[in-house]
């Protein structure tokens, strides 16, 4: 049977999907089994990705499309990322799953192999993060979980690679688990009439049948699909009446069945020998989340972050980029080809001049935005890898619950620290519309992105440190008292925090690069056409004097009320485009001398609150709707200049700077 | 089978009178169908019941039997419903049987394995015994809410109270089971909880519907 993909690059002739519990190790086994041709796509109809490659395995090398699926804690869907790994079994009908299960916690991924059990899917179990179970002193019998499971079983260690080579060797040895969860005489029977009546001989009947006696109703338009309509009807009718007869709910009588087996299989092949010695990463992951020293230690990752991203990145790195490498260099070599190649002016100026393609947008790009945004990611990535992201969840959670949100929203605001767009994105982690909604005002008006944030530190970094104070005390103010407001005038529910927290690990080098280098190569695909593009609205509007127009049309505001100097109005319009390219406009002119202490901080305070970048309005648009974007545009437009204006009349009057 | 009559019609009456009806001859006529035809008779010679105004009211005797028999009746819905396995028409016939044989102390150890329930499965309150008020007045009570922990101490998962779909499975997928050890290792700035190999972060709200028995 021959596969077709997606994807150009990934054909083969047998497919592998990945399942594992949440934070298992899943993408670093993924990574191990695919070698580089990896895509990643949107699952039809859903927000959750879909990493896919290429392996072969087995000593026939037999190659299969693996397909990285979202963590699960059920195939019976609580959430999106269920429902996408449930149909992905379903609809793409894998020759086989391999699940990854952390050592430590087998009840959990003993669940899930009882479900694929059920849905009659051939399985290769991996136990991965041995080490870390060895450490705490738990002992699993593998040979023994092989023949209860009736499975093959393989302790792995991804970060090292451990266990790797068997897992890949033994993939084509998969079977169908021979362990079934009996239920309760009713349940059984409530199965048995499912499978007779409604679906005859497919694979994975049991699955099916259970799923839907636990109320699943995300499986209708798989099955309205696969039957005919008299049919389907009557099956809707036969579960509304059998499901009443469940005093419990189902779902529950289900789970406390399964949870029986796996106790009793766990009570058999595993042993806890020794004490439980608390290591240094459990210490200071206990530390990390505690007021004290966990307070401290998030100043000191702030701190980190500023040296490094701030201070190394868009210091050191772009200083030598930008003044050495491509003013001394690599600017006059393209000017001197454009100007022995182009005779006319006009091409010359479109490339290589004031608002020249090469000499602004790419300048810009690559030699400011691109090492910041590299050592962020770079960053970003070693704190999600460490496991400290969901920790400073729980340091967080009270100031975002002051904003109507929880802690879990602490993963996009600060990715919004790397990119806003990407933040938007990542959004969806969150429950409910209300708090997605907030979040992507939020990222809109308050969190500058560290390209923007980059520029801004370097300019407030020539003043005194109290323009630094004014103007970290105006966002925090606009973004605390903006979302309290949101929180308290949109409409819709809130969620309580609850968050899994994995243990401090020592993340692998290589696979924060891998992620670091996908995240660039989005951000570039992204980011450089609108440089250019920006780039080519100010040539054009300077070429047909639109600009000065322009300027004098928002000289009320730019000038009158908010005190700065006219051409600062070039910075804000490429500001609609990117607010980064719009701070390193501001940059630029302070560099000339041409706004005094004072007008640098009203100028980065409206440039910092000021509309989201084009690419995040667009994202904005397609995750949240034309008018809610279109709303939050105008807001943060507004207080923008609301904000700067106001500071402009406090500081004229105090005169602290 | 006498006793077991009377205490069902007082029962009964307890019932009729939350509902506010007190009147004679309407709660009468359901006792003589429902029990027998001397029955009220019987509840006025064991001077259980009296009459004023054509309306019934318990005497002092005869309310502790019926508040004693409604508190059986309901707690042993309780258990059928949250702790065994039992389908609706079964709790009704069992709870029914069961009012009538437990003894006090028996009702009083289930009451607390319970965490003393307010209200039965259909939502009628369930009156309070000895041991509720006990358990009121006693800080230390054995089952507790998670939020009643100290950090460093541990409790065995008992039941949950809001029972919000999405949310039991979650607990339920994570590992809170009853059944279960939570070890608390802090409760600010949010709770950090340790369910065997798993950590989890959550805020005191959701720690409140967690009920454990203290270890």
């Amino acid at each position: 049977m021959h596969e077709y993909q997606i994807e150009k690059k990934i054909i083969a002739e047998k497919k592998l999907v990945l399942i594992g519990n949440p934070n298992v190790g899943k993408s670093v086994i993924f990574n191990h089994l695919t070698g580089k041709y990896v895509t990643v796509s949107n699952y039809p109809g859903t927000t959750v990705d879909i990493s896919r490659g290429i392996g072969s395995f087995g000593l026939g090398k037999e190659k299969y499309t693996v397909m990285d699926s979202p963590g699960v804690n059920s195939l019976h869907p609580h959430s999106e990322d269920e429902e996408v790994a449930r149909n992905l079994l379903l609809e793409e009908k894998p020759d086989l799953v391999v699940q990854v299960a952390d050592a430590k916690n087998l009840r959990r991924a003993l669940h899930l192999t009882f479900e694929l059990a059920e849905l009659e899917i051939p399985v290769i179990l991996g136990l991965n993060m041995h080490d870390e179970a060895k450490e705490r002193g738990i002992r699993i019998n593998i040979r023994l979980l092989e023949k209860l499971l009736g499975i093959p079983v393989v302790p792995t260690v991804a970060i090292t690679g451990d266990g790797i080579g068997e897992l890949k060797n033994r993939i084509p040895e998969a079977k169908i688990p021979n362990k079934k969860v009996r239920y309760s005489p009713e349940i059984e029977e409530f199965v048995k009439r499912i499978e007779i009546d409604f679906l005859s001989g497919e694979r994975g009947n049991r699955g099916i049948g259970l799923m839907l006696l636990a109320g699943d109703m995300t499986l209708y338009p798989y099955l309205n699909k696969k039957l005919k309509k008299d049919k389907f009807d009557r099956l809707l009718t036969f579960l509304e009446e059998e499901r009443k007869g469940f005093v419990h709910s189902p779902d529950w009588l289900v789970f406390n069945y399964r949870e029986r087996e796996a106790i009793e299989i766990i009570s058999q092949v595993q042993e806890i020998v020794g004490k439980i010695y608390s290591s240094l990463a459990e210490k200071l992951g206990k530390w990390t989340m505690r007021p004290f020293p966990g307070y401290l230690i998030l100043l000191a990752v702030i701190y980190l972050m500023y040296k490094f991203v701030g201070e190394f990145a868009a210091g050191t790195i772009v200083n030598f980029l930008e003044e050495k490498i491509f003013q001394q260099w690599i600017n006059p070599f393209f000017t001197k080809i454009v100007v022995s190649t182009f005779p006319l002016k006009f091409i010359q100026e479109f490339l290589v001049g004031e608002y020249g393609i090469f000499t602004m947008a790419l300048t810009y790009a690559l030699a400011i935005i691109f090492p910041i945004v590299t050592a962020f990611f770079l960053f970003f990535g070693l704190l999600e890898d460490s496991g400290y992201l969901p920790r400073l969840s729980v340091m967080l959670d009270r100031v975002f619950r002051l904003m109507g949100l929880n802690g879990k929203a602490v993963l996009p605001m600060v990715l919004g620290l790397g990119c806003d767009t990407m933040a938007v994105l990542s959004a969806r982690i969150l429950d409910t519309k209300k708090e997605r909604l907030i979040v992507s005002i939020l990222l809109a008006l308050a969190v500058p992105c560290s390209a923007q944030l980059g520029v801004i530190l370097a300019m407030l970094g020539g003043l005194s440190w109290k323009a630094t104070v004014i103007w970290l005390g105006v966002i925090i103010f606009f973004l605390v008292s903006v979302g309290w407001l949101s929180a308290k005038i949109l409409p819709g529910i809130t969620t309580p925090f609850f968050v899994e927290i994995p243990p401090i690990r020592r993340p692998s080098m290589s696979n924060i690069l891998a992620k670091v280098k996908m995240r660039l190569v989005w951000y570039l695909k992204e980011a450089v056409p609108l440089f250019i593009l920006g780039t080519l609205v100010l040539f054009l509007m300077n070429k047909l004097k639109i600009l000065n127009l322009t300027k004098y049309l928002m000289s009320p505001v730019v000038v009158h009320w908010a005190g700065l100097p006219v051409k600062t109005t070039e910075a804000f319009i490429v500001g609609f485009l990117r607010r980064d390219y719009g701070a390193a406009g501001l940059y630029a002119l302070a560099k000339e001398g041409l706004l005094n202490p004072q007008q640098i901080v009203v100028s980065l305070v409206i440039i910092t609150l000021f509309v989201p970048c084009l690419a995040q309005f667009l994202v904005t648009i397609r995750e949240r709707g034309l008018k809610t974007a279109a709303a939050i545009f105008f807001f943060t437009l507004f207080i923008a200049f609301f904000a700067g204006g106001l500071l402009n009349f406090i500081l004229s009057w105090v005169k602290i700077i | 089978m006498e006793t077991k009559n009377l205490e069902e019609s007082l029962g009964v009456i307890w019932h009729f009178q939350e509902q506010g009806t007190k009147n004679q001859e309407k709660i009468c006529s359901k006792l003589k169908e429902g029990v027998n035809e001397q029955i009220f008779d019987e509840l006025l010679n064991e001077k259980l019941i009296r009459i004023e105004n054509g309306n019934i009211v318990f005497t002092p005797e005869g309310e502790k039997i019926a508040s004693n028999i409604t508190r059986r009746h309901r707690l042993a819905e309780r258990l059928l419903n949250d702790v065994l396995e039992v389908k609706q028409g079964e709790i009704d016939k069992s709870a029914c049987e069961f009012e009538h044989i437990l003894s006090e102390e028996v009702t009083d150890a289930i009451c607390t394995l319970l965490g003393h329930p307010k209200f039965c499965p259909h939502g009628s309150p369930i009156p309070a015994g000895e041991c509720c008020k006990k358990a009121k007045e006693e800080v230390e009570s054995i089952i507790v809410s998670l939020d009643k922990l100290s950090p460093g101490e541990k409790g065995r998962v008992a039941y949950f109270t809001t029972l919000e779909h999405p949310q039991l499975h979650k607990f339920l997928s994570l590992g809170i089971i009853p059944g279960k050890i939570i070890h608390l290792h802090q409760t600010h700035p949010a709770y950090v909880i340790k369910v065997e190999e798993t950590q989890l972060a959550l805020e005191e709200n959701l720690a409140k519907n967690i009920y454990v028995r203290r270890m």
